[in-house]
């Protein structure tokens, strides 16, 4: 006896509990014994920094800027050892559905507006009032908005104009631009990623019986993850693997940098992108706490201490390279890798005042010796440079004032 | 003989009867509620299979279900029995679970794999790396699908028809009801490895000719107080 609409309805599989350790270093052998693992026999290590991408969609935040203050340090610091390609790609990342459904939203409930005066404060009100809506479009809504971008490289003009406005933003607060207004797309479309997923044996697709696309690494003890939803939606995860898949083989190291609560995924393609030769390593930062609370953006959280608050704020009582350098100094060394300790202006604004000190005590140490401390500053076999120990040994009174040459090459 | 609802009835209350003696004796099975309550009173034994799924295939489900109903030992046929044959049907790659799981049977294709019964308890890991199959796509044969069970086959072996009632049946429903039917059908003797099994859908299973070796019956969606079948096995004409 059984109800004939039963469909097995129990197997209701618990969330994920997708914890993985991924071993950093994972070069050994006797060659290694005698050489450094990270540095190739012949060349300069080549390195991709891929950080998480902003999908444009709200002002920065400060925990945005502090993901972007870590990326910025590990780049420039980078740099002077390895050949290091900095992949932030918004044209890979405004097919997932959170930057999708926004366009989508805008198009029906506002309509045809001049974006281009906008302030990002706005803009960001509309994102808040999408997310509060708790709306999510039926998928053959956004499809329109999906085939331009993969046609014509097109952006909707709500998040043209924040990037046009993060644009200038970087520039004032010395962040290398990745191409935030440049057409980026990835080199593979999904057919091909989930092909190359597949020859991997991590791809579990349940298209023709009329289900999602999971990636599979459940033969390492973590559960399914879905990156394309039934009705062919992709997700944040499936953007990031079609954008890195056919760029992670052409370098000798990938560093991924990510919030703490992407932990899950980012183990995820840590594992793949480690599948397909690289070493990969893993920057996980802990979101700001604003009074006490770690919020999403979706809620707001750049009024008072966003990017342009704060350039408003500061932009005038400092000049540029204390503002640049004592930025870093805050978001990178005094704030950590945790999220323990709420954003505090008059504490940043102590930092700005040091970071004048340390800039005007700054000696000429020559190149060779600030490269060589650059090296000395690179994590057990990886190339890159660890961002935090690099900038919190700026702060050890103990040592030596930071030379000039390595102030201007990394941190103004 | 053809199909009625008392039938139906007789049908669905031998099945009770067979795996839960004892819950038969407290309910009234000759109302479909009765037989109804029965299937809630069962939910005391956990003992269930899990089956993986990487891709729906008739012919490779058919053959793995019957070539895994057929090794089961009989102690632990009869405890699943007890939990009428239920089975949990999840998303999976088999081949990626092998080294971590036990499997009483893969299907030959490696698209399917079968546990053997065991408590919920004991499936745990498996389900938490996986997810329900979907299965939401309308199942459509197209036409008549000839399969030779495995196993070795008698000196003649038995020509069936499987029908199955294709109106609104999905994939999702029919790795259900296929599930239970074959299964049972094993456990019971009624189908045999080596048997050719011609399988035909219909909209309806009404006028299909009996006697019938299997049937698999639920409350009919247009009228809870009627039964309906939704898939049956028999002799096929000629084949005495």
């Amino acid at each position: 006896m059984s109800s004939p609409q039963a469909t097995g309805a129990d197997a209701q599989a618990t969330g994920a509990d997708a914890q993985a350790t991924g071993a950093d270093a994972r070069a050994t052998g006797a060659e290694a014994s005698v050489r450094d693992p990270a540095v190739p026999a012949t060349g300069r290590p080549r390195v991709l920094l891929a950080p998480v991408t902003i999908t444009p969609t709200k002002p920065l935040t400060p925990s945005h800027l502090k993901g972007l203050f870590w990326t910025d340090v590990a780049l420039r610091a980078s740099r002077p050892l390895a050949e290091v390609t900095h992949r932030s790609s918004h044209t890979a990342f405004d097919a997932c559905e959170q930057t999708l459904g926004f366009w989508e939203y805008l198009d029906r409930t506002v309509g045809d507006v001049d974006y281009s005066g906008l302030s990002g404060d706005v803009i960001g009100e509309l994102y808040m009032r999408f997310r509060a809506a708790g709306e999510r479009a039926p998928f053959h809504a956004c499809l329109p908005y999906l085939e331009a971008i993969e046609r014509h490289g097109w952006v909707h003009p709500a998040s043209a104009r924040l990037l046009e406005l993060w644009a200038g933003q970087y520039h004032r607060l010395g962040l290398h631009d990745p191409g935030l207004t440049a057409h980026q797309p990835p080199r593979i479309g999904l057919a091909e990623m989930i092909d190359r997923l597949r020859r991997l044996g991590m791809c579990l697709d349940l298209r023709a019986d009329g289900g999602p696309v999971f990636l599979d690494a459940t033969r390492d003890g973590i559960p399914l993850r879905q990156i394309i939803a039934a009705d062919g939606r992709p997700n944040y995860l499936a953007c990031a693997l079609r954008d890195l898949l056919p760029l992670a083989p052409e370098h000798d190291e990938v560093v991924l940098l990510h919030d703490r609560d992407l932990e899950p995924d980012y183990l995820l393609l840590h594992r793949v992108l480690a599948g397909l030769g690289p070493r990969v390593h893993r920057i996980t930062l802990g979101r700001v706490p604003i009074d006490g609370r770690v919020t999403s953006a979706r809620h707001g959280g750049w009024q008072q201490h966003g990017a342009e608050a704060l350039l408003d704020e500061f932009g005038d009582r400092h000049d540029p390279a204390a503002l640049r350098l004592g930025l870093r100094l805050y978001f990178i060394a005094v704030l950590g890798p945790g999220d323990h300790d709420s954003f505090r202006p008059e504490l940043l604004d102590r930092y700005l005042a040091k970071a004048r000190r340390l800039l005007d005590a700054a000696p000429d140490a020559g190149w060779s010796a600030v490269r060589d401390g650059l090296d000395a500053h690179r994590g057990a076999g990886a190339a890159h440079v660890d961002p935090y120990r690099l900038t919190a040994g700026l702060l050890n009174r103990r040592r030596a004032a930071p030379a000039r040459e390595l102030l201007t090459e990394v941190y103004t | 003989m053809t199909l009625t609802q008392r039938l139906l009835h007789d049908h669905a209350a031998r099945r009770i009867i067979r795996a839960r003696p004892e819950l038969a004796q407290v309910r009234d099975l000759s109302t479909v509620d009765g037989l109804t309550a029965v299937q809630q009173d069962a939910g005391d034994e956990d003992t269930a299979v899990v089956a993986v799924v990487r891709r729906f295939d008739l012919v490779s489900w058919v053959r793995g279900t019957v070539a895994f109903a057929a090794g089961l030992n009989r102690r632990r046929a009869q405890e699943w029995r007890r939990a009428f044959t239920r089975t949990v049907f999840l998303a999976g790659n088999p081949a990626n679970l092998t080294t971590r799981f036990d499997f009483a049977h893969v299907a030959e294709t490696g698209a399917m794999a079968w546990t053997a019964p065991a408590s919920a308890a004991a499936h745990r890991p498996l389900r938490r790396l996986l997810r329900t199959f979907p299965g939401t796509r309308d199942l459509t044969l197209g036409g008549d699908v000839v399969i030779d069970l495995p196993g070795e086959p008698p000196a003649e072996p038995m020509r069936r028809v499987l029908h199955l009632a294709g109106s609104g049946l999905t994939v999702a429903g029919a790795l259900v009801h296929l599930g239970h039917l074959l299964v049972e059908a094993v456990l019971d003797g009624a189908i045999s490895p080596g048997d050719r099994l011609t399988v035909r859908q219909l909209p309806r299973l009404v006028g299909v000719p009996g006697p019938f070796d299997a049937l698999r019956v639920g409350v009919d969606p247009a009228d809870p107080d009627r039964l309906h079948a939704l898939m049956s096995v028999s002799r096929e004409a000629g084949d005495d």
